[in-house]
């Protein structure tokens, strides 16, 4: 049902419409190939629906909060999956339509605090609550999104800066978000009188919804609009002549960016305590959950993934050696970027290229000996 | 359509987020050690000077062979003034250390959703920097304040400087917990006690660098009191412009309880004097257990006049000592529940407790801000002296009834 719901993001029409007809031939012979080499267990993987493994790492991760060391570790992971949802997103706008943005952080501020007004003063239930931050983060992505049309690198980033720190200063001096000191209260999600306000009980609403971003992030990154994207990363003028509107794809960027931002937030405003501060929305926030997708790999999804595994739990060890966390932190920007600019996504991704190739050479071989045996 | 690769990516997914386990330590057993969790904000002036200074206060009592034989275990975590990160160091005491009871924080934005899990969890908390009256209203009966809450604060300055310089007051405060507060509150005593409007009221970011175009209005309105509520950066800078802009000395500069931190004489040099605040404690204060306090942050911290963020943390680790020493405790897995039980109704139990604060702590068993918020005396300190060598006196001190301002 949920790949029939996603049946338009899935839709993959002829690329000869953006113009990439002999690159997607490519593609196309390479995929081939690999799935005619591959061994008969990736044959059965390959039949699959391809909603069955996100099944299967659905129930795979059920049982994940009873093998935890104890309720702390549970809460490291509630941040995980919060953090993977918000790592994937920015890595939509940033990774796969190359937009420069540090507004993301503020994205997520607006959706947690609209969650929390809907929750608190209207009066909604989390599960409605969660879709209508979600909406109101889409509405200010698309804003955020305007001054992508005439503004591009660094100067993008100085707009989204700015309108970052706008928003968290609006919350600080607005009384009735709690201004500076801080919007409590807010409920943790019911389902009847069951309450989801522990880390464990916690963790079946936050595992879902990043294994939902995940799954929206391939089906995204693999139709139309995914391959729009890329071209706009690539080149905007190149993708323009071939026929891509660039203003609206950028503003879709930003949107689909914004609804995971969205949804990071209103999750962050759920969960135990209920307490939401823009102090925890500032540009330190953003410069992590740059590391993040920097460290794992900027446009790759998996590198969203294991970036935001990887930097909260560093994150977390190195809160002992508070002294020195921001330099550690900073070490690892740099050196990344120095040694590992296309983070540990970039070192997956060159595996796996070249695992492919070397079947295709290896089957190519093959043919070669197999002609040349046959032949007069 | 996903690669098998990204198959298989997906397959190792719970693989890595089950290696978070490990990677987090399992948590910790009781054995018969007392362990106490201290989480403030330390990355600013002084700050890890607060943490390490209570840190040394309670491990002290292990070479004396700990409390009634118990030795105690400290863990000591930044939580740089952002509720995430109290949060987080919060629930890792409690689930991961299993800590008996928890300090913190400086900041109130951090110190209110800490309150939230330590009384989910029934956990004995004891504040002690944050100042926010909110705190102790939560009716928590595991929360006790050392510092003086802003309801007393407040009234310190309004009821003596509406008395002796005027009652025309100017407000310009930043956007931060500190500024608000203190802003507010003296807003709502003057209205609420003399029926009284500010003059001007305007709300800065905390980031803000020039204050002139608001000093400038102000200078016109010819205020008594100009009052400056924010961190210490900023009520050095404000200040220091006040006097720039042509405001006349006569226009007494009253200022929130963060102008007791060194950085703000030594930022706002001679235009620091004359400069008022409200605090808990003074290194002027002469009397003898004062002087020796003073003498022992001097030689062991390398600090020449503290503040009362020293005094209090100071302060509160002694009254932990107190509790631990009457506290009944077995220190096993199976009576960690009834140890930090017995830690709190030890606490609740601290009266007339006289030390560096201003006034003697005393706690009860309620859980109101009328029993928990323990210090409810201000001193009143003024600058007279600007720079590297600043000096101060102390110009009132004034004890409230525990109701007072609610």
């Amino acid at each position: 049902m949920l790949a029939a719901g996603l049946g338009h993001f899935r839709h993959e029409r002829p690329l000869a419409t953006h113009g990439y007809a002999v690159t997607a031939d490519i593609a196309k012979s390479a995929e081939q190939s690999a799935a005619a080499d591959a061994p008969a267990s990736r044959s059965l993987l390959g039949s699959m629906h391809p909603i069955v493994p996100w099944i299967v790492a659905w129930v795979l991760l059920l049982p994940l909060p009873f093998f935890l060391a104890n309720a702390y570790t549970q809460f490291v992971v509630n941040v995980i999956c919060i953090n993977i949802i918000l790592a994937v997103g920015l890595n939509i706008v940033k990774g796969f339509a190359g937009q420069v943005t540090v507004g993301h952080i503020a994205l997520t501020a607006i959706g947690a605090y609209a969650s929390a007004v809907f929750a608190t003063k209207v009066g909604l239930p989390f599960w409605f609550a969660l879709p209508a931050a979600m909406l109101v983060t889409a509405c200010a992505g698309a804003i955020v999104g305007i001054p992508s049309f005439r503004l591009e690198g660094a100067y993008l980033a100085l707009a989204t800066l700015g309108l970052a720190e706008s928003v968290r200063i609006i919350i600080s001096g607005t009384d009735w978000l709690g201004a500076a000191i801080g919007y409590e209260g807010i409920p943790p999600p019911y389902i009847g009188n069951f309450s989801f306000g522990d880390h464990r009980s916690y963790y079946y609403i936050a595992m879902p919804f990043a294994l939902l971003g995940l799954y929206f992030s391939f089906s995204i990154l693999s139709s139309d609009i995914g391959r729009a994207f890329k071209a706009l990363r690539e080149d905007p003028l190149a993708a323009a002549a071939s026929g891509v509107n660039v203003r609206k794809y950028k503003v879709i960027a930003f949107v689909l960016s914004a609804l995971y931002a969205g949804a990071a937030g209103s999750l962050q405003a759920h969960m135990a305590p209920g307490f939401l501060h823009p102090n925890s929305y500032t540009i330190t926030e953003m410069v992590t959950l740059l590391l993040m997708v920097v460290f794992g790999g900027i446009g790759h999804i998996w590198g969203g993934v294991i970036g935001a595994i990887i930097v909260t739990i560093i994150d977390d060890l190195t809160r002992d050696y508070y002294q020195y966390r921001m330099a550690m932190f900073g070490s690892v920007i740099v050196l990344t970027v120095m040694f590992m600019p296309k983070g540990i996504g970039g070192i997956i991704d060159h595996f796996l290229v070249r695992r492919r190739f070397n079947a295709i050479r290896k089957r190519r071989a093959d043919e070669r000996a197999a002609a040349e045996g046959k032949g007069p | 359509m996903m690669h098998y690769g990204n198959r298989t990516l997906l397959a190792l997914l719970p693989a890595a987020m089950l290696a978070t386990g490990p990677v987090s330590a399992p948590a910790q057993a009781q054995d018969g050690v007392i362990r106490i969790g201290i989480t403030l904000r330390m990355i600013v002036e002084n700050g890890l000077k607060y943490g390490q200074m209570s840190k040394d206060e309670l491990e002290a009592a292990n070479a004396a062979g700990g409390i009634n034989g118990k030795k105690i275990e400290v863990i000591l975590l930044d939580d740089e003034c952002k509720p995430d990160k109290g949060i987080a160091n919060v629930n890792r005491f409690i689930h991961q250390h299993k800590v008996h009871l928890v300090m913190g924080s400086t900041c109130s934005s951090v110190t209110m959703p800490m309150v939230d899990v330590t009384t989910k969890e029934e956990v004995p908390q004891i504040v002690p920097h944050s100042t926010n009256a909110n705190i102790t209203k939560k009716g928590s009966a595991w929360t006790f304040r050392t510092s003086v809450s802003e309801r007393f604060y407040a009234s310190v300055h309004a009821k003596y400087l509406s008395e002796n310089v005027g009652k025309k007051v100017a407000f310009l405060y930043t956007t931060d917990g500190a500024g608000i507060g203190f802003a507010k509150d003296y807003m709502s005593f003057m209205e609420k006690t003399y029926g009284e409007k500010p003059v001007y009221e305007a709300q800065m970011q905390e980031t803000d660098l020039d204050f002139r175009a608001h000093l400038l209005k102000i200078k016109s309105l010819n205020p008594d009191v100009l009052a400056i509520g924010g961190q210490l950066d900023a009520i050095a800078r404000i200040t220091q412009q006040s006097y720039e802009v042509g405001i006349p000395k006569k226009v007494r500069r009253v200022a929130a309880s963060a102008a007791s931190n060194a950085p703000v004489p030594e930022l706002a040099g001679d235009t620091a004097v004359g400069l008022t605040f409200a605090a808990a404690f003074s290194c002027k204060d002469e009397r003898p257990v004062a002087q020796e306090f003073v003498k022992m942050v001097q030689t062991k911290y390398n600090v020449r006049c503290p503040d009362h963020d020293f005094s209090q943390a100071y302060e509160t680790a002694q009254l932990i000592k107190l509790a631990l020493k009457n506290a009944k405790l077995e220190l096993t897995d199976a009576s960690l529940k009834a140890d930090r039980a017995a830690i709190r109704d030890a606490l609740t139990n601290i009266k007339d407790y006289s030390g560096l604060a201003s006034g003697p702590i005393n706690f009860c068993a309620d859980p109101t801000p009328q029993c928990r918020d323990g210090n409810r005396t201000g001193i009143l300190v003024e600058y007279t002296k600007g720079g590297k060598d600043y000096d101060m006196r102390v110009l009132a001190r004034v004890s409230f009834e525990p109701g007072f301002g609610l």
